[in-house]
This record gives structure tokens, sequence and C-alpha cells, in this order.
């Protein structure tokens, strides 16, 4: 298939942010749910950041190698194009979770719904706006943006 | 995606040139080859600077290469 190094990166980024986030995600709402030590957190979260950086120096290293990687306008464009709907998901996503933090209707609101989980949410919905962006960018360049 | 609105006779000016590759003018013009091909197809319009490297890698006027198909909006 003739891909730009931007697409070729892009398909490689959102398998391996898919994976991750299929991985991490089960793991810490049930450690967030369960009111267990922020330590085990941690634990998860330190290695997917180095799963993530592992996969994608390794996978950018290789399309690198196999061909230009060059940037040019057509690419800017569809960036910015990826980056409004991405920043669309991450909004709708903190508004929704404002909503069902205020939904709670308790007096303090952050300690009825959890830190953990908060933390858990706003991380969630950043993952799901950098998917969107992503797959964004794979459409736009598929119709030729 | 739809057609923009400008045309182009890039493909033609490449033929007139030599047989002139994609990968040629891509380079020439500092784009990717893939830009160079949505161009050709129309289906992406280039910044002024990037129609301007193309006509003069041509030699030839801007207008000679792209135009515009001026389509009334529909109200």
């Amino acid at each position: 298939m003739d891909m730009t190094f931007r697409e070729k990166s892009s398909w490689g980024s959102l398998l391996a942010l898919g994976a991750v986030a299929y991985w991490y995600f089960p793991r810490a709402f049930r450690i967030a749910s369960n009111n267990n030590e922020a330590t085990d957190m941690l634990g998860i979260s330190i290695t997917c950041i180095v799963a993530l950086i592992i996969i994608q120096a390794i996978y950018h290293g290789i399309i690198a190698s196999k061909g230009s990687d060059r940037i040019d306008e057509r690419d800017i464009l569809i960036d910015l194009k990826a980056e409004r709907i991405a920043g669309y998901v991450l909004g709708i996503g903190l508004f929704w979770l404002v909503g069902h933090i205020v939904a709670s209707g308790s007096s303090d609101m952050v300690a009825e719904v959890g830190t953990l989980s908060i933390a858990v949410w706003i991380l969630f919905a950043i993952t799901v706006s950098e998917i969107g962006k992503l797959s964004a960018r794979i459409v736009y360049y598929q119709v030729d943006a | 995606m739809a057609k923009t609105g400008v045309r182009n006779s890039i493909r033609k000016m490449r033929f007139e040139h030599g047989e002139m590759t994609q990968q040629a003018l891509a380079e020439s013009v500092g784009v990717t080859r893939q830009t160079i091909v949505a161009i050709e197809k129309e289906k992406y319009s280039p910044s002024l600077e990037v129609a301007f490297l193309i006509a003069a890698e041509f030699a030839v006027p801007l207008e000679s290469v792209f135009s515009y198909e001026h389509k009334k909006k529909q109200r």
C-alpha cells in the first residue's frame, strides 16, 4: 500500500495505543474501584508508558529506514483537522466526567467518586481523543484530504 | 472525497517535460509523492507557494498549470 511516513506512523501509533489501552484500562478501573493502593496504579502505568515508548521507537525506526520521513503541507493540514476532532472528543469526555461528579450529589463530590477514579477517567478521555485523532488522520489520508 | 475547485494540468505537463515522474516533481518542490498524487487527482488544493513552485518547475506561468472552476453557491 502506498502510504506516506506520517500515515504509516499513524497506523503504528493507533495499533500500539489501542493494544496498550486495551491492557491498561480494565486493570486501572478495577484498581480504582477497589480503592487499592495508588502504588499498584503507578506500577501498571509505568509498565504501559515504557511499553508504548519501546513499541513506537522500534516501529518508527523501521519505517524511517524504509523511506523518507519528510512531512509536508498536506500532512500538516491533515494533522490540524484530526486535532480538531480530538479536541471535540476530549471536551465531550471531560464534560461528561464533570457532569458525572456533579450528579453524584454528595457534599464532597470528588471524595464520592474517588480521586483515583477521576484520574483514570481523565486518562481514558485523553486516550480516546488520541485514538480519535489517529483514526481521523488515517481516514483523511485514505480519502485524500 | 469531492474534488476541489482547483483544476490542473500537471499530468500533461509532466509528460511534456520528458515524462517526469511524480517522485521527481515531489522532490523538486519539497512535498511527498502522495501529495503530488492528491493534487493531480484534484482532491487536494496546494498552497500558493507549492503551486508557484510546480509552475516554476515546468517553466510556465501559474495559470498554465492551475485554473479555478468557480462554483456558484446554491441558496
